[in-house]
């Protein structure tokens, strides 16, 4: 494949160095000469410098034949006009952007990029899973769909303690998929396997049934964090 | 008209001025409060320190009861991020954007955004006024020079 | 005495070219100490590929005004008596190129032809020779020609 990432930051080059080590081709595109070059002596000539939001600088990239723009820059703003020009200019049919506020994700949902990495948001659910208000901790949002992958923690009071999987009265498309005991223990559970306090249950769900398998695996609605 | 302006340089100062004068309601929002002293003593809007590209600060400025929005600013990126948070997560009917860089212009025209391109604009002036027929009026600076070198 | 010439070792040289006088220069210079010592000179002449193609694309007239320098490099041997052998290649950055082979073929010298003035009048330092100055893991030798009006 062919990937263009743009922003040579430090992600972007230890993303890059990976990806050549599974021999795909990669480009760089950063503004800065002196970080340019300094890339440049470790990874090869798989640097470029310029602006990676000009469209210019993406045609002399390639773009057009790129299979993947990847937006690493410090500013959301400048990596959603990056994916937005890659995919509409340039049809690159896949694109991934880093956000840096959470609540960029939305627009850029709506905006058809396809993947985007809010290290923020990852931050926020690992606090999130440390406070006691046990809200439901997004891991993955599943391509097409609608689904998600989520995770929570099971506290004491929970009605579900104590009962069988097939007891509790989960939403409609929802399945609990793994069961990571308080003790590390990882169970794939059937119907019978009985839930514990302290249990991290790892299921599959709507986007919008959040609520209605928090509600079902603990009970009492909760007040989110953000 | 409810209009809200992204950006409180001289071009956002200006618009919002405009507007203001012709009796819109107008709100300005601007990262940096001290560039509301682009406006004039008189202006009768609202003024709010924000980021047009932060739903929090958009609410803020009314977008929920805009009828229009302006994007200014000169960033570009900025600018098209706030348009089109403005028509897809705002649904404003009217959304305006500047976009300096010509092929971007192009390429969120095509996506359906109303946007004006400044360095077009200047551009064609600046054309317009180099190839001005010899027989019309010469104005300014070259007129000037004339008139100097045959006094 | 013959042991103590510090050329006599000198026997593999990489001597890349553009199609310049400088660089055809820099092939003859490397032909006579190559021959003198019983060694070999392979000319590499590199077609950089922009990136919006793919490094091993068809590009069928840079190969064909390649194999013409190439041509030319073995005619300004063939005139010192002596056989040089020829490479086309295909980068994104012919220094990067140039370097690769020098290591590959075990140089001795990487022997760089520039002209003494650019296209627009001045010396002009290279990419391909300053890249080669920084990197190259053998000795390199920068061939500047005598400006003009010298003999």
């Amino acid at each position: 494949m062919y990937i263009i990432i743009v922003g040579g930051g430090k992600i972007g080059y230890f993303l890059a160095r990976q990806l050549l080590e599974d021999q795909h081709e990669v480009l760089i595109v950063e503004q800065a000469a002196d970080k340019a070059a300094q890339i440049a002596e470790d990874l090869g000539e798989i640097v470029m410098v310029g602006d990676g939001c000009e469209a210019s600088t993406m045609e002399r990239a390639g773009m057009a034949r790129a299979d993947m723009a990847i937006a690493l820059t410090g500013d959301d703003a400048d990596n959603l006009v990056v994916c937005q020009v890659a995919k509409h200019k340039f049809s690159v049919p896949f694109t991934i952007a880093m956000i840096n506020n959470p609540k960029n994700e939305r627009i850029f949902k709506m905006l058809g990029i396809n993947a985007t990495i809010s290290s923020t948001s990852v931050i926020l659910a690992h606090i999130e899973q440390e406070l006691p208000s046990h809200p439901l901790i997004p891991l993955l949002t599943l391509k097409g769909g609608g689904l998600e992958i989520v995770e929570l923690k099971i506290p004491p009071e929970s009605q579900v303690v104590g009962k069988p999987i097939k007891q509790v009265l989960l939403p409609q498309k929802s399945l609990i998929t793994l069961i990571i005991g308080a003790d590390g223990q990882v169970r794939l559970p059937t119907s019978d396997t009985v839930i514990q306090v302290g249990d991290e249950v790892v299921a599959v769900t709507m986007l919008d049934s959040e609520e209605s398998l928090r509600s079902a695996l603990i009970g009492a609605p909760s007040v989110r964090a953000f | 008209m409810r209009v809200i302006i992204m950006g409180c340089g001289r071009r956002g100062a200006a618009l919002a001025t405009m507007l203001d004068g012709e009796g819109h309601d107008v709100t300005v929002i601007d990262v940096d409060a001290a560039a509301f002293s682009f406006l004039p003593d008189s202006f009768a809007g609202t003024e709010i320190v924000g980021s047009g590209t932060d739903e929090d600060s958009l609410r803020r400025a009314g977008i929920e009861q805009a009828d229009a929005f302006v994007s200014t600013t000169r960033g570009d990126n900025r600018n098209v991020m706030a348009a089109q948070m403005a028509k897809h997560i705002f649904n404003v009917a009217r959304v305006i954007t500047l976009v300096h860089d010509p092929i971007r212009e192009e390429m969120y025209r095509s996506l359906g955004f109303r946007t004006v391109s400044p360095t077009r604009i200047i551009a064609e002036s600046l054309r317009e006024a180099i190839l001005a027929d010899d027989g019309g009026e010469a104005t300014g600076a070259a007129a000037e020079a004339q008139t100097g070198s045959e006094g | 005495m013959a042991s103590h010439d510090p050329m006599a070792r000198l026997k593999t040289f990489v001597v890349p070219t553009d199609g310049s006088p400088a660089s055809m220069e820099a092939v003859a210079v490397a032909c006579t100490l190559a021959k003198r010592n019983k060694g070999k000179v392979f000319v590499v002449h590199v077609i950089e590929v922009r990136r919006s193609l793919p490094l091993d694309a068809d590009l069928s007239q840079e190969a064909a005004r390649g194999e013409e320098i190439l041509a030319q490099a073995e005619k300004v041997a063939e005139g010192q008596d002596f056989e040089v052998e020829g490479e086309l290649l295909q980068a994104r950055e012919a220094g990067h190129a140039v370097v690769d082979e020098a290591a590959e073929r075990r140089a001795d010298v990487l022997l760089v032809g520039m002209e003494a003035e650019g296209t627009f009048g001045g010396f002009q330092f290279g990419r391909l020779p300053q890249y080669a100055l920084k990197n190259a893991p053998c000795r390199v030798w920068l061939w500047r020609s005598a400006a003009e009006g010298m003999s």
